[in-house]
């Protein structure tokens, strides 16, 4: 549901890293220095073509003045080199003839002049108008380039949301396989791109998995069937036995191999992922007092502002029973269980959990203590099973002053696994 | 508890057991024989549907693994024609096992190896469903009017136990009505699973509660999916 109402919101503002920022950012990149350079270049060559121009109607004026004042018989512009800019009169001096581009103040002028029987001449052209265009055809480059760029931009977030959208398609059915619901799929993808490919992959990989754990489990349920019905009739036919002390004998047997054949079919049903979390409400501190009732082993039970959780109570039930069980067989009395808020707290008063136990967690079959006890060591396996079935940290740990310590704590919000 | 088998009974009540495991059917057999049942056997689906259609058993306990017709095939068939109480045992205890069992209108469902006491428990829970009396049958008689309930085309006569819908009687299975009853007794609030185990399984803490939820399920098409409501993360409701 939160994954959704997530999906919803990067629809409209994604992610500052999303792929979609990327793209977007890369095509405006694209667009602008493309729009720069080719800006650039129309600047400089009009820029070019506008000097040559000013230089040949410059001289071209200054023929022309010199021609009208020959056939008039009058003087030609006669110029006084105070008049004139430093380096057209420096070019001058080296060629005799020279245009020269002055920009202003008051304003931009190309002169013209020549050297001619020691007399100087120049005319001046002005170039405002000239001026006025460029200037005019930058701002429109500047306009248009920015226009694209507001066009280009949001049209390229708009386009980006579609593979944006699929992938992230993709990633809700991968989040919810990992949460344990292998019917997720993505579907059938349009389209033979990558996001296609990742999501044909994702399915055909949920697909795999899912045939991996039919079998597991179609197996655990077969081994169960054939473990399970001569146990039956073993537990059955041992009731009709008369008493004595071999019937107890007998029963007794009977009793620890049923229990360790359905430890050992929890297990195989845990390790095969067939267990499913199925979550009500439930009163942490009433449930627990009552599970540690039923073990009928003494504890103390303690509670503050124990919370109401969302959580599977058959299975919270089997983890807190199985804790004070095992406190009890391989620890020493007195057993304390404290609930406060989401966690539980099972601690006993033994020599604490085996150091191989803190590091690699409860194995199957190890009870720690070198005679092994009493039980199989799978009661801490199965309790750390269930609990990762209900969404819950189980730690193990030894409290300073002596004595194992496991912590239970409950998830915020339920399981994942509450599709 | 123990008022509901009258162990001293002129007529003993009689448990069909189709079991194709010989030592679970014979100590099942004596087991029960011993609690003050009689038991009749049969070893494969076929012979077990002959034996209920000669009709003189109580209750009907089936394994759902038999060979030939098997356990889930022949509560299908026996549901066709009869709500008597049946009580399957499942040796696979996963869910497809339970899950059919329970939408093939089982009442209720063990898993193997079961301890003789709690399938007794069992056994008298679902026939004290089924043999449940009447209020009007009782000398002090209801407190309720003894017209029948009325809930649009659904009519319920508390007295006869009869429902009808659309004017035309429907069969319900004990653990149907049993439900059917605990709803119209408790209109308008909800009712959450535990406690619907409680009062209509007889069920402590452990029970199962996918057999609440078939069972509603069965129930809702019998009497119409709208008058059973679900209250998501709580329970079921029936509406007024």
């Amino acid at each position: 549901m939160s994954g959704g109402r997530r999906g919803a919101v990067a629809g409209l503002v994604p992610h500052p890293r999303s792929l979609r920022w990327k793209i977007v950012l890369l095509v405006a990149l694209a667009c602008a220095s493309m729009a720069l350079t080719v800006g650039v270049l129309v600047h400089e060559s009009v820029l070019r073509r506008s000097l040559n121009e000013g230089g040949a109607r410059a001289t071209a004026s200054l023929e022309k003045a010199l021609e009208e004042a020959a056939a008039a018989g009058e003087e030609g512009p006669l110029a006084s080199p105070g008049e004139l800019p430093d380096p057209l009169l420096r070019q001058i001096e080296h060629g005799g003839e020279a245009t020269f581009y002055e920009n202003g103040p008051p304003a931009p002028v190309f002169w013209a002049a020549r050297r001619e029987g020691g007399k100087l001449y120049a005319v001046e052209v002005d170039m405002t108008a000239d001026l006025l265009t460029r200037q005019a055809l930058d701002r429109h480059m500047w306009k248009y380039s920015l226009l694209t760029l507001g066009v280009v931009v949001p049209a390229t977030a708009l386009a980006s949301e579609l593979p944006a959208r699929r992938l992230r398609r993709v990633a809700r059915t991968a989040r919810r396989i990992t949460a344990g619901d292998l019917d997720a799929r993505t579907g059938p993808v349009r389209g033979g791109d990558e996001v296609a490919e990742i999501s044909a992959v994702v399915d055909s990989m949920a697909d795999s998995l899912q045939r991996r754990i039919d079998t597991e489990q179609r197996f655990t349920a077969d081994v169960a069937h054939e473990l399970r019905t001569p146990l039956m009739g073993l537990v059955t036919s041992a009731e009709l036995l008369p008493e004595g002390e071999v019937t107890d004998l007998v029963q007794g047997r009977v009793r620890v191999l049923r229990d360790l054949v359905e430890d050992l079919l929890e297990i195989s049903r845990l390790d095969a992922g067939a267990e499913r979390s199925r979550p009500g409400p439930v009163d942490l501190a009433g449930l627990v007092r009552d599970a540690v009732r039923r073990t009928g082993l003494a504890a103390r039970v303690s509670g503050q502002d124990a919370a109401v959780v969302e959580t599977d109570p058959r299975r919270l039930d089997r983890i807190v029973s199985n804790l004070v069980v095992n406190a009890h067989r391989h620890g020493a009395g007195p057993v304390e269980v404290v609930v406060a808020g989401r966690t539980v707290t099972v601690r006993d008063h033994g020599p604490g959990f085996p150091p191989d136990l803190l590091a690699h967690g409860p194995q199957r079959f190890r009870t720690g203590t070198a005679e092994r006890g009493r039980g199989h060591g799978l009661g801490l396996t199965i309790a750390s099973g269930q609990a990762k079935v209900i969404g819950a940290a189980l730690d193990f740990a030894n409290a300073p002053d002596g004595g194992a310590v496991a912590t239970l704590r409950l998830p915020e919000d339920g399981t994942p696994a509450d599709a | 508890m123990s008022d509901s088998v009258p162990a001293s009974a002129p007529t003993p009540v009689t448990v069909l057991l189709v079991e194709d495991d010989e030592v679970i059917r014979r100590s099942v057999a004596m087991a029960l024989e011993r609690y003050g049942y009689r038991v009749l056997v049969a070893a494969d689906g076929l012979t077990g549907l002959e034996l209920f259609r000669e009709g003189r058993h109580d209750l009907l306990l089936l394994d759902v693994m038999l060979p030939g017709l098997d356990g889930i095939g022949l509560c299908r068939r026996v549901r066709e024609t009869s709500t008597d109480p049946i009580l399957m045992m499942s040796a696979r205890g996963d869910s497809l096992d339970v899950v059919s069992g329970l939408e093939a209108g089982a009442d209720d469902y063990v898993v193997k190896p079961v301890d003789t006491a709690v399938l007794v428990a069992r056994i008298r829970s679902l026939l004290r469903r089924a043999a449940f009396a009447p209020p009007a049958a009782g000398p002090a008689g209801p407190p309720e009017p003894d017209g029948p309930l009325v809930f649009g085309d659904l009519s319920l006569d508390p007295a006869a136990l009869e429902v009808r819908r659309g004017g035309e009687r429907i069969a319900l299975a004990p653990t149907e009505l049993r439900l059917l009853l605990e709803f119209v007794a408790h209109p308008g609030i909800v009712l959450d699973r535990q406690t619907l185990l409680r009062e209509v399984w007889d069920y402590g803490w452990d029970g199962d509660t996918r057999v609440v939820d078939l069972c509603v399920q069965r129930l809702r098409k019998k009497v119409g999916a709208e008058r059973v409501e679900t209250v998501r993360g709580f329970g079921y409701k029936w509406k007024r």
